[in-house]
């Protein structure tokens, strides 16, 4: 019986601890957004999310629009984590203008030159843990 | 010596930056390493990002756009999904607009679809601040509430195991946004303009969703049914390539097909 009740709590509680780190690293990835609200960029509700071992890689598309700006901002829940995130176009070459990384932080501004689809990749640099949690939201003007 | 300060400053505010820039990138990369599975997480653009780049080449008549009727609810519940997904749409083209009142009544319209659908109370505060927002003509705030309104539903409708009916909100809402950014680039005919309708991984990525669906009444539904073959229809028509000159002929038949989809999803035969 014991048995059975954990193997149906166990998947859901495993979720649920994969969620709230993601919550919280998309807290931090808003807090990496922030700035540029003020230079009137509109914060996308939407995200992405996900959790990563050292050195690992994880890429998300995105659908940019040529005539906009772009920033992607990424921020983790781990302290001491180092992240980082850059923008590739379609060919793989380095799309973006400028980018920063300041520990579990990191961004990085697209000025598309045609419109399509662009991949940010996020790495894990760094981390204290064996998986960090990570989230990316992007701003446009 | 003095001469040479904004020389030293420079130097010292551009070692900062260094310290704090990102670390080094290639400048290419292969992408054929990544999982398809990775990849394949892709966030659909809302209506204003595409909006935005409209009023930035020209002075597109948005209220022209505003439909009368916002369609009816036929008690189907993808049908319900789809139209709420294009009743948001319209709320971005409201905001365009700048028409409060419009802007009122769709936020009222968001939750009695989201009720039809059981996901009323994700979405009630986001209709009171659709509301208040528009009242004040705070129209960046309106806007992410539009957003935040998709995302909410979408979020309650995955929370009660409806994931697949999710997408179809998603798709209703990008099938509107599309039919308005034809409407206004045939119009007034810019390569430019029509460059925007490229969105092959969008597109590449609806049809998976719907090709893969499990529900399988879900699957067989017309409307569904019609979607597919709209996005097969579309698929070659927005180019090959990034960049690639999508002509005018193209618009008008992409606008063609999307008017008439959003006339089967808003009318109550549905």
């Amino acid at each position: 019986m014991l048995k059975k009740t954990l193997s149906v709590l166990l998947p859901a509680l495993l979720l649920a601890t994969a969620y709230a780190y993601v919550n919280d690293a998309l807290s931090f990835a808003h807090e990496a957004a922030n700035p540029y609200v003020k230079k009137g960029f509109s914060v996308r509700e939407d995200a992405w999310g996900g959790d990563l071992g050292v050195k690992d890689q994880q890429a998300v598309t995105a659908q940019l629009f040529k005539g906009n700006e772009y920033w992607f901002c990424l921020g983790t829940e781990v302290k001491n984590a180092v992240v980082t995130l850059h923008i590739y176009d379609s060919q793989g070459k380095l799309a973006e203008t400028e980018s920063w990384q300041k520990g579990r932080l990191a961004g990085a501004l697209v000025v598309p030159q045609k419109t399509g689809t662009y991949y940010a990749i996020i790495t894990v640099d760094k981390s204290p843990q064996e998986r960090t949690g990570w989230a990316v939201v992007y701003a446009y003007k | 010596m003095t001469k040479n300060i904004p020389l030293i400053l420079a130097a010292i505010c551009l070692g900062a930056f260094h310290s704090e820039s990102a670390l080094s990138a290639p400048e290419s990369i292969d992408l054929s390493k990544f999982p398809a599975a990775e990849v394949d997480n892709v966030v659909v653009p809302v209506p204003s990002e595409v909006f935005s780049v409209l009023d930035k080449l020209g002075t597109p008549n948005w209220r022209a756009e505003l439909r009368s009727s916002l369609g009816k609810n036929s008690g189907n519940r993808a049908q319900v999904a789809l139209l709420l997904g294009t009743v948001i749409a319209e709320g971005f083209i409201a905001v365009e607009a700048e028409d409060s009142e419009k802007v009122k009544d769709i936020g009222k319209e968001v939750l009695v679809l989201a009720e039809a659908i059981n996901v009323r109370k994700a979405v009630i505060a986001r209709s009171k601040s659709i509301t208040e927002k528009a009242e004040a003509k705070n129209w960046r705030s309106v806007r992410t509430e539009f957003d935040g309104a998709l995302q909410d539903v979408r979020a309650a409708m995955e929370e009660l195991g409806d994931d697949e009916l999710a997408q179809l909100v998603s798709i209703g809402g990008w099938l509107r946004g599309t039919q308005v950014l034809t409407s206004i680039v045939s119009k007034n005919y810019s390569a430019d303009g029509a460059e925007l309708l490229y969105q092959p991984q969008l597109l590449d990525y609806f049809t998976k969703r719907l090709d893969g669906l499990k529900n399988t009444r879900l699957g067989k539904d017309e409307l569904v049914v019609k979607i597919r073959k709209t996005l097969a229809g579309i698929r070659p028509l927005i180019g090959k390539d990034d960049g690639a000159k999508i002509p005018a002929e193209n618009v008008d038949r992409i606008n063609k097909m999307t008017s008439e989809v959003i006339a089967a999803i808003t009318s109550k035969e549905a």
